[in-house]
């Protein structure tokens, strides 16, 4: 039997987090916002409106290629794409259609198990959203929104060259990953921030040929980028199993029955007389402002990652949590900083109370009111002796509270540890008092001892120092029959 | 002079200069422009008028819709600002009529087009705002062909159409004809055209008025219903270069709704009127003094001369304008040009095709009241009940050669040819070439007015109305059409100047030069006929 393999290209729809829209003063993002609440003439395609470029859309533009490694085109150009649709109030598109800003480029995907691989971005281009529309059929009517009008895009186009539905997975959850990292988008596939249509055919495994492919429209979650391409390519090898052959048509993924339906036939496709749109000029990128442009490009994650791991020694897997959001990043290396070192130690408190408290709270790191330096200055009281580590978990969240520094807050509650061995010693006596039989069930099972030092721990309101509590215990408890 | 005249025909510089000393309210000037229309203007036209009587045929029938209470309310408000001893503006007082292809909020903006005959515009056009803010008082929208799509107004689905204040049974030209005959026949003193092949300047000809259109980027198309996007302009329809200059210096400049519109300085078109031409070079092109075009039955390309009556009205103001001083340079090149009407056709439909696809009957304008199966349904019977026979013309054309099929054929090359075109007016004003022009002396119109129904329903004959006029459009080149004089069955003759980029100035002076030097020529004493009636 032949063993076929997948060839999955990608084209994605991304909503770029600029304050206006693409072309007009509107707020970019209506987000919650009531039906035809944030439009304007220019939106809505009024008789006599003109477009009129925003800046910051072509900057996220150039950022977004600078981080493909591609070609930004000093100068590029807008088009109309021309057909109808009740959602589409000037009956075009504004869009790039062969001068595109971002020109080739590629982009390394991150696999889960450890490979790198490796995506060819074809080209980038920016172009303004169209409306929403809903179909009432039992009412009869089609009701449009039109807040959506002329939100910028970029849209995204990859080579064919992801070969499983997990790689395709994957490059949206790294794409994902670096719109946020260059504040490009928000990036929130639930709120369609991201909109995916995947390529998809198959071939003899290690042949290079290109088969006829299917474009499935609306795969809009990571899950149903998986989901759907999986189910295709299993369609597909069921087809050419069977003897047929694998025709180009256009498929729609419901997600509820996760189920594909074909749309039409490519060959049936709208002739969109795409020309220049003579409204705008090109947008030509100045050397100056693309020095300034570029000057913003942040470190990437995976070059982050890679540092992390050789200059602060942190492990594989904890340096991939740590670049996993570009924030969290930053509010490490503060952190580090902060303390003068040290960050094996800095990335264990990360990793296991920071990042709980983001997830609790749900908060990006920068927004955090417990900062890198209180941080910092947590571990040096811990370190220090002055407070035990659980006290020092739990100054985090009394420093988001109360917006006090650790330190005012351990004088102002009396956190400090208790150490001195004549305070833990009375306490320990407390604990021996107080239970009796315990002492002797200890005896048959010294594993108790934990229990012992737990109780004076209580004693002491969580301040008391364990380890200090410890040794205590097993000088006074009689020795255990084991 | 002037002062002599009636308030309507007096020319704007001298409405203004009164208007700001008190010496006449605003509100007088324009109760008469108003009384002027009533008498002058006949019933307005309507989607449908039925039978047209003798009575109304002899009437210009310039105004779509008059805005005459806002107008005075407007009035008002300007006379009680020279009370104060604050400064109106420039244009204080100065009745102005507006072209229907423009939206001004409030009013109807109909583009002339049943699709749009109860579209009210909830926001103002740049130039017509920035009119407006000058002290310039919009009395109403004129007439036009159907989206500006005609050289005769006659396509207009507002009916009566324009008639030529000089001859009722002549077009007034097009598309801007409302605004040339509301001008010539005083029912305002300034007018805004728009002109994406002539259709400012034609019109100005045809009715013996000033029509500037301004370098491309001059004026902000903000409002403006587009036709051909890379070609239209707006600009002024006026009496005299010095009202031109002023209405000019008003509407130009940068606009932060247009990137299109250029953030270039504006000079003060006034401040230079009086110069006189000595030293100006001024060329004379035999490609201006024919008209080539292909014969619309055996598509044979044709030669003919222009009517000589045409040729000497320029030769004459060419010697005029010697005489002053400037310097005639004969037999400049423009080999492109007999081009400028065949690329015309292909780059203007595919830009009209493409700017008619937001009027579809989903969000304004008009929407079928008949029953539909479905959205095309819907989109055929909308469209095909909202727009007449030019717009559904220009669709056709342009989706044809905008085709992916025959795309490189027709649009792509249209586009290449346009740059030559272009080039051919680069080399001569050239400051370093061989020419060195400062402007080019051309007739505006192969023929002067034609009768009402003559020409149209032949779209391609139609068309070489603008023959001479549409190669500024490609170049994106001011020009301005002014009067020179009379053909034998007193209808106006229009002169051509063109100019290069962003140099209105030179153009204006020119004119102001030749008004000027012609002021006592017994031509210039004539009057529209339909102010004698």
């Amino acid at each position: 039997m032949l063993s076929f393999e997948a060839v999955i290209g990608l084209e994605i729809h991304i909503q770029l987090n600029t304050h206006t829209k693409i072309f007009c003063g509107c707020r970019a993002d209506s987000w919650g916002a009531p039906p035809n609440s944030n439009i304007c003439p220019v939106c809505c395609g009024l008789p006599g409106v003109l477009p009129v470029l925003n800046r910051i859309a072509v900057e996220k533009a150039v950022l977004l290629g600078a981080a493909l490694d591609a070609q930004v085109r000093d100068e590029s150009f807008f088009d109309r794409k021309n057909y109808f649709y009740p959602d589409l109030p000037k009956g075009y598109q504004i869009t790039q259609f062969d001068q595109a800003i971002v020109q080739g480029g590629h982009f390394d995907v991150p696999m889960p198990d450890g490979r790198i691989v490796p995506i060819s971005i074809t080209k980038a281009h920016l172009e303004e959203d169209a409306g929403k529309t809903r179909n009432d059929v039992a009412a009869g009517v089609r009701q449009i929104d039109m807040n959506r009008c002329g939100v910028p895009l970029i849209e995204l186009v990859t080579g064919p060259d992801l070969r499983s539905a997990e790689e395709a997975a994957q490059f949206l959850v790294r794409m994902r990953q670096l719109l946020r990292w260059l504040d490009i988008s928000e990036a929130n596939l639930e709120r369609g921030h991201l909109r995916c249509d995947a390529n998809v055919s198959i071939r003899e495994a290690g042949a290079t040929v290109l088969n006829p492919k299917t474009e499935i429209k609306n795969v809009n979650s990571i899950d149903a980028v998986r989901n759907a391409i999986e189910a295709e390519i299993a369609r597909q090898i069921g087809e050419v199993e069977a003897g047929r052959r694998v025709s180009a048509w256009t498929l729609d993924w419901d997600d509820e029955t996760q189920t594909l339906r074909k749309m039409r036939s490519k060959e049936t496709e709208a002739d969109y007389r795409y020309f220049r749109d003579p409204d705008l000029l090109s947008a030509r990128l100045t050397p100056e402002w693309k020095r300034a442009v570029l000057a913003t490009l942040p470190e990437l994650p995976l070059a982050r990652r890679s540092r992390f791991i050789v200059d602060y020694g942190l492990s594989a897997y904890d340096a991939s949590i740590l670049t996993e959001e570009r924030a969290l990043s930053d509010y490490f290396e503060a952190a580090v900083k902060a303390l003068g070192g040290n960050p094996k130690t800095v990335a264990n408190w990360m990793m296991n109370d920071i990042l709980r408290v983001l997830n609790e709270s749900n908060a990006t790191a920068s927004d955090l009111a417990f900062k890198p330096a209180h941080l910092a200055e947590t571990i040096r009281l811990v370190e220090a002796g002055t407070i035990n580590r659980a006290t020092g978990t739990a100054l985090i969240t009394k420093v988001i509270a109360t917006g006090r520094t650790p330190t005012e807050l351990i004088a102002a509650e009396g956190l400090a540890q208790i150490s001195g061995d004549d305070a833990l010693q009375a306490l320990a006596q407390a604990v021996l008092d107080e239970n009796p039989q315990q002492i002797e069930a200890y005896r048959k099972k010294p594993s108790l001892l934990k229990w012992f030092v737990g109780q004076a721990m209580r004693k002491s309101q969580g301040k008391a120092n364990a380890q200090a509590l410890e040794r205590i215990f097993l000088c006074v408890l009689p020795p255990a029959d084991v | 002079m002037t002062l002599s005249l009636p308030l309507p025909d007096q020319p704007a510089h001298a409405i203004a200069e009164s208007v700001r000393t008190g010496a006449v309210s605003a509100r007088a000037v324009v109760e008469a422009t108003l009384a002027r229309i009533d008498a002058v203007d006949g019933r307005r036209p309507s989607t449908s008028p039925g039978p047209d009587d003798p009575e109304n045929s002899r009437r210009v029938h310039a105004y779509i819709s008059l805005q005459a209470e806002q107008a005075l309310e407007r009035a008002d408000a300007i006379d009680a600002q020279v009370a104060r001893g604050e400064d109106p503006g420039p244009l204080a007082g100065v009745p102005l009529s507006v072209k229907d292809i423009f939206c001004v909020a409030g009013t109807p903006s109909t583009a002339a087009s049943r699709m749009l005959e109860h579209f009210v515009a909830p926001y103002t056009a740049t130039p017509i705002a920035r009119l407006q803010a000058a002290g310039a008082i919009a009395i109403g929208k004129v007439n036009l062909d159907e989206y500006a799509y005609g050289s005769s107004t006659e396509s207009s689905a507002f009916q009566p159409a324009t008639r030529n204040p000089w001859n009722a049974n002549c077009v007034p030209g097009g598309s801007s004809g409302g605004s040339a005959a509301s001008v010539a026949a005083g029912e305002a003193t300034l007018s805004v055209g728009t002109d994406t092949a002539g259709s400012i300047r034609q019109p100005a000809a045809f009715c013996g008025v000033v029509g500037l259109k301004p370098t491309y980027g001059r004026v902000s198309r903000y409002g403006l219903i587009a036709f051909g996007s890379s070609l239209d302009c707006p600009g002024p329809v006026t009496r005299t270069a010095r009202d031109a200059a002023l209405a000019l210096q008003a509407m130009a400049g940068a606009d932060p709704h247009d990137s299109t519109a250029a953030a270039l300085p504006v000079p003060d078109y006034s401040r230079g009127l009086d110069q006189g031409v000595r030293g100006l070079r001024i060329g004379l092109s035999p490609d201006y003094f024919r008209i080539r075009y292909p014969d619309p039955t055996t598509g044979e390309i044709r030669d003919t001369e222009l009517p000589p009556e045409i040729v000497a009205a320029t030769r004459a103001a060419a010697e005029a304008l010697a005489r002053a001083g400037a310097e005639i340079v004969e037999d400049v090149p423009l080999p492109n040009t007999s081009f400028g009407i065949p690329v015309y056709f292909v780059i203007s439909r595919v830009e009209a095709a493409s700017n008619l696809h937001r009027f579809d009957g989903v969000k304004y304008g008009h929407r079928t009241q008949q029953t539909i199966r479905d959205l095309r349904d819907m989109y055929r019977k909308s469209r095909g009940e909202g727009f007449g026979r030019q717009p559904k013309l220009r669709i056709l054309m342009g989706m044809y050669v905008s085709g992916a099929q025959y795309a490189s054929q027709y649009y792509q090359r249209a586009l290449r040819v346009r740059t030559l075109i272009r080039r051919d007016f680069e080399s001569v004003f050239d400051p370093q070439g061989a020419y060195r022009l400062n402007a080019l002396l051309t007739p505006t119109t192969p023929t002067t007015a034609f009768e009402i129904g003559a020409v149209y329903g032949n779209s391609v004959l139609m068309q070489y109305a603008d023959l001479l006029a549409v190669n500024a459009n490609h170049a994106g080149i001011p020009a301005l059409s002014m009067p020179g004089g009379f053909d034998a069955g007193g209808l106006p003759i229009g002169v051509q100047l063109f100019g290069a980029d962003w140099d209105e100035a030179t153009l204006l002076r020119i004119a102001h030069t030749f008004e000027t030097l012609t002021a006592d020529a017994a031509w210039r004493s004539r009057r529209p006929l339909a102010l004698t009636q």
